[in-house]
């Protein structure tokens, strides 16, 4: 259950439309401390929306997103009006979340160590010596410590994925959010991704996840949400979201990815 | 030959100044030029349209012209406001103005095609813009024009020719004063020729060593 730490993040009635197109329609959300919360759904159910509504990365018109307490990405005023934070604040409030993306969005003209740095040196301000221990340190513990001086083109896509996880992770994030990061990935390249986020879950590192991986949603996730048509539809610990689907809709879901 | 090789010898001075002064008045043009040029690529790109206005008038209208009428008008026209430049001056201003509105174009067109995929990675991990700018998006984008700013700088120093028009004594005119004493038509020009060919292999040789290097990365 998730009663089992504070709470990181609080999402309550979020809303959000791209132009006439709704694409979520009042989420409501906790996630607890240690929680590894999966995420899965049709294409198009705002899965991907609201992990980026999370990290910052998209407006969103109604509802709001706590992050240990604090409201994320706006002010309201006494009355009422939201104001969308200055850029300062948005980018303070981002490095405290980390993401991690299906297209590993590495720095293609930076090293892997010079990737996972950036944000130490030039967000939280750390001397490059010290920056560079903390990289070290986690690009050894993705296993691709002796490739550190390699830039992402001489990496495999698995490799290059890790090394995004690692800069993400560098930064000591509340939350952890990952967006289909295998999707983009050959098959033989799954394993050593999931491996990696597996190893995360057990030491305790706080994500959301959103996958179309079933079986990896199943066994890493300590809860299980079924996301369709731009709100949560059912969500519970994962044994009972796939062993015992209570709605037709996720019913039909699981029928159609399972196969 | 023999008579070449005199009257080259009387004449190398000048001509080294020529030379000198071409690559001078080429060099500070290509570097101020540069710099106002990575102005108008950012705001051109991220100006939003009202701002951007103006640099796309700029941009259009030099890139519509011919770098002779720009020399001119840098000359002639500054005297209506009063000022009067020297040759020199005006030449730097109008091949300035070249380079800029060049390298702002190309430099637009590599931060468009940068994935935005890089602009979410870079805020993800809580960038300001002005820091994804330096870290991430421009440093790109120079990878991305260096071959093109090798072209420009060639072209540059080609169009710094036309600075005779305006009697700068670069190594045109120098080369044609030379003539103009000794009529030896095809000797001088064969060798002023052979000096820009020089200057622009040079730069071609140093822009393909730092694309070689880019392209190690």
């Amino acid at each position: 259950m998730s009663d089992r730490g504070e709470a990181v993040l609080n999402i309550a009635g979020l809303e959000k439309s791209f132009g006439a197109n709704p694409i979520l329609r009042g989420v409501d959300l906790d996630v607890y401390s240690g929680d590894v919360v999966s995420i899965i759904g049709a294409s198009g159910s705002g899965k991907t929306t609201l992990l980026r509504c999370v990290d910052l990365l998209e407006e969103f018109e109604g509802g709001e997103i706590r992050l240990d307490g604090d409201p994320l990405g706006y002010r309201v005023s006494p009355d009422g009006r939201r104001t969308r934070l200055s850029g300062r604040q948005l980018a303070r409030q981002r490095s405290r979340i980390g993401m991690v993306f299906q297209s590993y969005n590495l720095f293609p003209h930076l090293t892997a160590l010079s990737n996972v740095m950036l944000g130490l040196t030039k967000v939280q301000g750390k001397p490059a010596s010290e920056a560079r221990t903390i990289a070290e340190h986690w690009l050894d513990r993705i296993g691709l410590a002796e490739r550190r001086d390699h830039h992402p083109s001489a990496l495999s896509g698995g490799q290059q994925q890790r090394v995004a996880i690692a800069r993400a992770l560098a930064m000591d994030p509340r939350l952890l959010l990952l967006d289909e990061v295998t999707s983009a990935l050959d098959p033989e390249l799954v394993q050593e991704v999931l491996v990696t986020i597996r190893g995360l879950a057990e030491a305790g590192t706080t994500m959301m996840i959103v996958t179309h991986e079933m079986r990896f949603a199943r066994q890493v996730s300590t809860r299980t949400v079924f996301m369709d048509q731009g709100v949560v539809v059912a969500e519970g610990p994962p044994e009972e979201v796939f062993g015992n689907p209570a709605t037709e809709r996720l019913k039909t879901f699981l029928a159609n990815v399972s196969h | 030959m023999e008579r070449f090789l005199e009257v080259l010898d009387s004449a190398s001075g000048p001509l080294w100044h020529g030379f000198l002064l071409t690559v001078g008045i080429s060099g500070a043009a290509v570097v101020l030029g540069t710099i106002l040029g990575l102005v108008i690529g950012l705001m051109l790109t991220y100006g939003g349209r009202i701002a951007a206005l103006p640099f796309r008038g700029f941009v259009d209208i030099v890139r519509g012209t011919p770098v002779l009428v720009l020399i001119l008008a840098s000359y002639y026209m500054p005297a209506g406001l009063g000022i009067s430049p020297g040759p020199i001056e005006a030449g730097v201003l109008a091949l300035t103005i070249f380079c800029a509105s060049h390298i702002g174009e190309t430099l637009r067109g590599a931060l468009n095609a940068i994935p935005a995929g890089q602009t979410d990675a870079a805020r993800a991990i809580g960038l300001t813009f002005p820091q994804m700018l330096a870290y991430v998006l421009v440093p790109q984008a120079l990878r991305q024009i260096a071959p093109n700013f090798v072209n420009t700088a060639v072209e540059i120093v080609k169009a710094s020719s036309l600075l005779s028009a305006i009697g700068v004594g670069e190594l045109l005119l120098t080369t044609q004063e030379v003539i103009g004493r000794t009529f030896m038509t095809m000797e001088f020009y064969a060798l002023v020729g052979a000096l820009y060919l020089v200057i622009n292999l040079t730069i071609s040789a140093g822009g393909g060593w730092v694309e070689r290097r880019f392209q190690n990365q």
